[in-house]
């Protein structure tokens, strides 16, 4: 019966609590996004991508406990899988990727970062610009693609990377000054 | 693909897995905090030690010492206090950002905060004379702390070969003092009507007092300046008045 009602994240939390088959529910509402979240950050297969995403499930669901609801569950959610993957990657000494993005990801951050038209976009200069991108370091990579591709608010990007609204900012915007600097030095001069 | 969710919830029940019980997570939350505010404590604690220090030094002794002002400045300032406020200040900070929301206020706010609970917290335990106590407490159980690390007004007017004393006053006649320094020693010491006796300083037996002079042998010192131990001594008149003790003949000096 509990199911059939639309339950608000904070009920479906409490609930699932009691009943861990109603974590399911949470699940559903939130596995895609999730999903692809991973993908955009790491360059994994299917597979993998949701042995991780399980990981991160059963991390959440174990600490359903210490969800504070000043907070939207989607940006605690993202919280905990960035901290997952950020263990991932130091477990396994891998290089975080992005190459994974799909076309329409990469021309959402190279047209947020350069001011060009989405018609004049020229198929060689994007795949430059994703090599550049690609050398990015992490943490301006992940804001690119929370902000541009998930396309998060400032205030959710701040509550998923635990840094201040002004840091958030700046790493955008160095991110994007890096991203013109590395094509500058590449003579990326196509748009 | 496999079903995401059946699978989860499957591993869930078949391994047991249960949510972290809440007080783990609220004893954290609130650990945090109660570490944050005892840092401010700490730090408003030094702070205070470090004010009382200042407010008990004579600050125009560089005269007397042939010294500039920031020279004396440096030799006299509390570094010991200083570095532990900052240390504090610092850790203040850091465990700011760590609650959990501390990440949500800019650095220039969370520096305001902290630097601002310190002080408040300082003045008031300043005011409230607990630095002062706290600054006994450190001289009397720690040993090093009273004669090497900080120059107190103890050390200050204990150096009786560079022209300061300080002691009480054992016995007194028209041309001497006999005072206990602060050591214990019994010293003699002349003053003559060339000796300026501060305002509200109160020359007689049992009084504590600060003399300014020269040292003139093993137990002897000649004052040219007397002070009561408790401030400057310029309360209670401008100026200061040449001894007149027992002869009715008080000066006032001219500034």
């Amino acid at each position: 019966m509990q199911k059939d009602i639309v339950q608000t994240d904070a009920d479906l939390i409490e609930l699932s609590k009691k009943d861990p088959e109603m974590f399911g529910l949470l699940m559903e509402r939130y596995q895609g996004q999730l999903f692809h979240y991973i993908r955009r950050m790491t360059q994994l297969p299917a597979d993998d991508i949701q042995d991780l995403l399980q990981e991160v499930f059963i991390k959440i669901y174990q600490k359903l406990n210490e969800y504070d609801e000043v907070l939207k569950f989607s940006s605690w959610a993202y919280r905990i899988a960035h901290n997952h993957i950020i263990d991932y990657f130091r477990k396994t000494n891998a290089r975080p990727q992005t190459n994974s993005l799909e076309d329409y990801e990469w021309e959402k951050i190279i047209s947020a970062s350069i001011r060009i038209e989405k018609d004049i976009m020229n198929k060689d200069c994007v795949e430059k610009v994703k090599v550049c991108i690609e050398k990015l370091p992490l943490k301006y990579k992940e804001v690119l693609i929370l902000r541009f591709v998930q396309e998060l608010e400032y205030e959710e990007i701040m509550d998923i990377l635990k840094k201040p609204k002004g840091s958030i900012a700046t790493l955008i915007s160095r991110g994007k000054e890096m991203l013109i600097e590395k094509m500058k030095e590449q003579n990326i001069n196509c748009f | 693909m496999k079903d995401l969710i059946k699978d989860t919830i499957g591993k869930i029940k078949k391994q047991h897995i249960l949510p972290e019980s809440k007080w783990k997570y609220l004893a954290r939350k609130y650990g945090v905090w109660f570490l944050f505010v005892l840092v401010v404590i700490f730090g408003g604690v030094s702070l205070s030690a470090a004010a009382y220090l200042l407010s008990s030094l004579d600050w125009d002794l560089y005269n007397f010492m042939h010294q500039n002002r920031v020279g004396y400045l440096l030799s006299i300032f509390p570094y010991f206090w200083a570095v532990l406020v900052g240390t504090f200040i610092i850790g203040a900070f850091f465990d700011m950002r760590k609650t959990e929301t501390g990440y949500r206020f800019s650095w220039l706010k969370i520096s305001l905060v902290t630097i601002g609970s310190i002080l408040v917290l300082g003045a008031v335990m300043f005011f409230a004379g607990l630095g002062g106590r706290f600054n006994s407490m450190m001289a009397s159980g720690v040993p090093y702390y009273g004669q090497h690390m900080m120059v107190t007004k103890e050390s200050q007017w204990m150096q009786p070969q560079d022209g300061f004393l300080a002691g009480t006053i054992n016995s007194t006649s028209n041309v001497v003092l006999v005072v206990s320094d602060l050591n214990g020693k019994v010293w003699n010491v002349d003053f003559d009507e060339n000796t300026l006796i501060r305002p509200s300083a109160n020359v007689s037996k049992g009084q504590m007092i600060k003399i300014i002079g020269t040292q003139s042998g093993s137990d002897t010192f000649q004052a040219t300046e007397i002070r009561p131990w408790i401030g400057g001594g310029m309360m209670g008149g401008v100026g200061g008045q040449r001894n007149g003790m027992g002869t009715g003949r008080g000066m006032m000096r001219g500034n």
